[in-house]
């Protein structure tokens, strides 16, 4: 079973070093302090290790044989998002003590209301950020094993609680870590085989694509959802083992139905998507097909960029650094790992476009990845290459879900309904459990809206908050209410009508599906003009400077402390609290 | 061997503090020390300064190179190593741009704090 020799390892060293993680937890102030002495470039790998999600392992290819070259805009923008992390957030976040961005909200502007506010932006962050994770990770088994969809949700559900309940609450950093390089490796050495072992004809056709290719053997597509195909010349499909050749125009495919393509028929097109390997497919922008290219990538860029340093698993991994100077190599670092990992996904993408076309008619382009190495050698090599990529998948969307489960739990259990430790892994099941029934219903969702849904909502909130309330000393915490609020609203509302509503073309729909370029400046503008209606309490400019004072400042305060005792600790204080 | 039961051992007054404490802790004002003040107010307006030319060159980069697409489409139609030119660009020009600008900016702000 490749699955099981696949996925087994991965989730076994999870759990084991979970385990291990009880066992050298001694007290909790070990659990939440200790790990504040690691080095900015065990961090990094930490950080990228637990940022490279299933969108990245997976998706950037899927998305490029869908979309076109253009997607390989995702990867640039989520490795620029931590430039902006460095210069804007990353030091003055790990000054400020705060765990999280509720406490973050609270240390600054001394607001509960804004912290139970900033909890539920966590927890919508987080639903949205997890549910592709899951929805891929059953995509993939069934592409592998061919299990049904939800075995692979549910699984993936079961080993994210089980790990977390088992391994605690610990963001074990050294996992994290290891798992980077893990995923480094499984997705490059694979890469590079397939590179090395495809055959001539082949990767010549990759790199000069043709509208409507042709199947080069016998292919059978499962359509999981409807679509309307555009046949342009007589097409031969096998039914029963009866050749019958199907009349050029529109031909619509049902839910359920089965297609057999006869070798060296053509690749139909997609109505509604960008033609495979056409001319608007090569052109290494977004959107092409309707129209507005430039528009497209940037509402895209500017999601991903700005909503990079909202995400809130991303954040608190800031705050294992000692200081607010390692916090900043931190990201200076990640910039550079992430960069080595984003190098390959291109690669998937150009020969999954050729040797897996039938995944752009089903739509399950997020399994690209897992289904070229069988393209290439149906032997031992290729199942093994095969098994390595379900592991790297694994390990991708295990290490962000337990980030992003362990920032909701801690949203529920500790900001909104504050309780001990045994609330925090109970709440943790549940909110896995919610998690795969949320991930159930939404295998036909948009990969490409899903992928950037979490971005742009934090881009939308949590972006203009910490940057405002790093850097702007007038900000008040009515004003910082009303943009979150602002920003969840329009960002979220605009995404959801783009999935439900009728359907737009255009420029509005790409503002509408990517509403980005407006929800943003928007979210910015509310709070700046709500703030400055306001007065910020006298304490306001004590607060925010607070926030650029490095650790070596001059005072009788020994240097090694990395928390003075006039600042506030938000570390000691849950330290305290779950100690109980 | 058999193991022992761990009990906390804590003062009966700790423990009815402990107990009693139901929020999260209070919200403690912020203060810092006239020459801290002025410390993180020099450095607060010096990352300022710093930080903006790195933000502007970042974002140059990544919103420019689309445009540059958008008005260069013969770059599709070059080819390197058989590759097209726009292809190799998105891919192997951002990163170690985008890796040696943080190392800039990461030395720029380090400065900042030594000075």
């Amino acid at each position: 079973m490749d699955i099981a020799l696949a996925v087994t390892p991965v989730v076994l060293i999870t759990l084991l070093i979970g385990l291990r993680g009880v066992a050298a937890m001694r007290t909790t102030s070990d659990f939440l302090v200790a790990s504040r002495r690691i080095s900015p470039f065990v961090n990094s790998a930490a950080v990228s290790g637990e940022y490279l999600s299933a969108a990245s392992f997976l998706g950037v290819a899927g998305l490029m044989v869908k979309d076109g070259a253009g997607a390989l805009w995702y990867p640039v923008g989520f490795t620029a998002g931590y430039i902006a992390m460095l210069v804007l957030v990353a030091a003055p976040m790990r000054r400020s003590g705060a765990l999280t961005v509720p406490d973050f909200a609270e240390a600054r502007l001394a607001s509960p209301a804004l912290r139970r506010l900033a909890a539920v932006v966590v927890l919508v962050i987080g639903t949205i950020y997890v549910v592709p994770q899951f929805r891929t990770a059953g995509l993939v088994l069934t592409a592998v094993g061919g299990t049904p969809y939800w075995v692979g949700v549910v699984i993936a559900g079961t080993a994210v609680s089980v790990t977390l309940a088992l391994g605690g609450m610990r963001a074990a950093t050294y996992v994290q870590a290891f798992q980077f390089f893990l995923k480094l490796v499984l997705f490059l050495v694979p890469a590079l085989w397939l590179v090395l072992h495809v055959g001539a004809a082949d990767r010549d056709a990759s790199l000069k694509p043709v509208e409507f290719t042709h199947f080069s053997r016998e292919t059978p597509v499962e359509f999981r959802h409807e679509v309307t195909l555009t046949l342009n010349e007589p097409t031969t499909v096998l039914e029963d083992g009866t050749s019958r050749t199907l009349p050029p125009g529109q031909l619509p495919v049902h839910e359920g139905d089965r297609l057999v393509f006869a070798p060296g028929a053509q690749v139909p097109a997609v109505s509604g998507e960008t033609p495979l390997g056409g001319p608007s497919w090569q052109r290494p922008l977004l959107q092409v097909h309707e129209g507005h290219p430039l528009l497209g990538t940037w509402a895209v860029l500017i999601a991903t960029v700005l909503g990079t340093m909202g995400l809130p698993h991303v954040l608190m991994r800031f705050h294992t650094s000692p200081d607010g100077r390692a916090a900043r190599r931190t990201a200076a670092i990640t910039v550079a790992l992430l960069g080595v990992f984003y190098l390959f996904p291109g690669i998937y993408g150009v020969l999954g476009r050729v040797l897996v076309p039938e995944l752009y008619l089903s739509g399950e382009t997020d399994t690209v990845v897992v289904a070229l190495p069988l393209q290439i050698d149906r032997g031992w090599a290729g199942q093994l290459v095969t098994a390595l990529l379900t592991a790297g998948a694994f390990a991708a969307f295990l290490a962000t879900s337990l980030g992003l489960l362990l920032v909701m739990s801690g949203a529920l259990a500790y900001d909104l309904m504050p309780g001990g430790l045994r609330r925090l892994r109970v709440t943790v099941v549940f909110a896995a459990a919610a998690m795969v029934v949320l991930a159930l219903p939404s295998a036909r969702l948009d990969a490409g809206i899903l992928v950037t849904w979490g971005f742009t909502v934090a881009a939308s909130t949590f972006c203009p908050l910490l940057v405002l309330g790093i850097w702007w000393p007038r900000l008040t915490a009515a004003g910082a209410i009303g943009g979150v609020l602002t920003g969840l609203v329009a960002s979220s509302g605009s995404i959801l009508f783009a999935l439900a509503g009728p359907p737009l073309h255009g420029w509005v729909a790409i503002l509408v599906s990517q509403p980005a370029p407006w929800s943003v400046p928007l979210a910015f503008g509310v709070m700046a003009a709500v703030s400055l209606r306001g007065r910020p309490p006298s304490w306001a400019a004590a607060a925010m400077l607070r926030l650029h004072l490095d650790e070596r400042g001059p005072g009788p305060e020994p240097p090694h402390s990395s928390a003075p005792a006039s600042r506030s600790s938000t570390v000691r204080r849950v330290a305290r609290r779950l100690n109980r | 061997m058999s193991r022992t039961k761990r009990v906390a051992v804590t003062s009966p007054q700790t423990r009815l503090a402990r107990s009693r404490r139901q929020s999260r802790g209070r919200w403690r004002m912020p203060r810092l020390r006239a020459s801290e003040a002025e410390r993180a107010a020099a450095l607060y307006r010096i990352q300022r300064r710093r930080g903006i030319p790195a933000l502007v060159a970042m974002f140059v980069l990544v919103l420019g190179l689309p445009v540059v697409f958008t008005l260069a489409p013969a770059l599709d139609a070059l080819r390197v190593c058989g590759i097209p030119l726009s292809w190799l660009m998105i891919v192997l020009l951002p990163y170690p741009v985008m890796a040696g600008l943080a190392w800039w900016q990461l030395r720029r702000a380090e400065k900042a704090e030594d000075d």
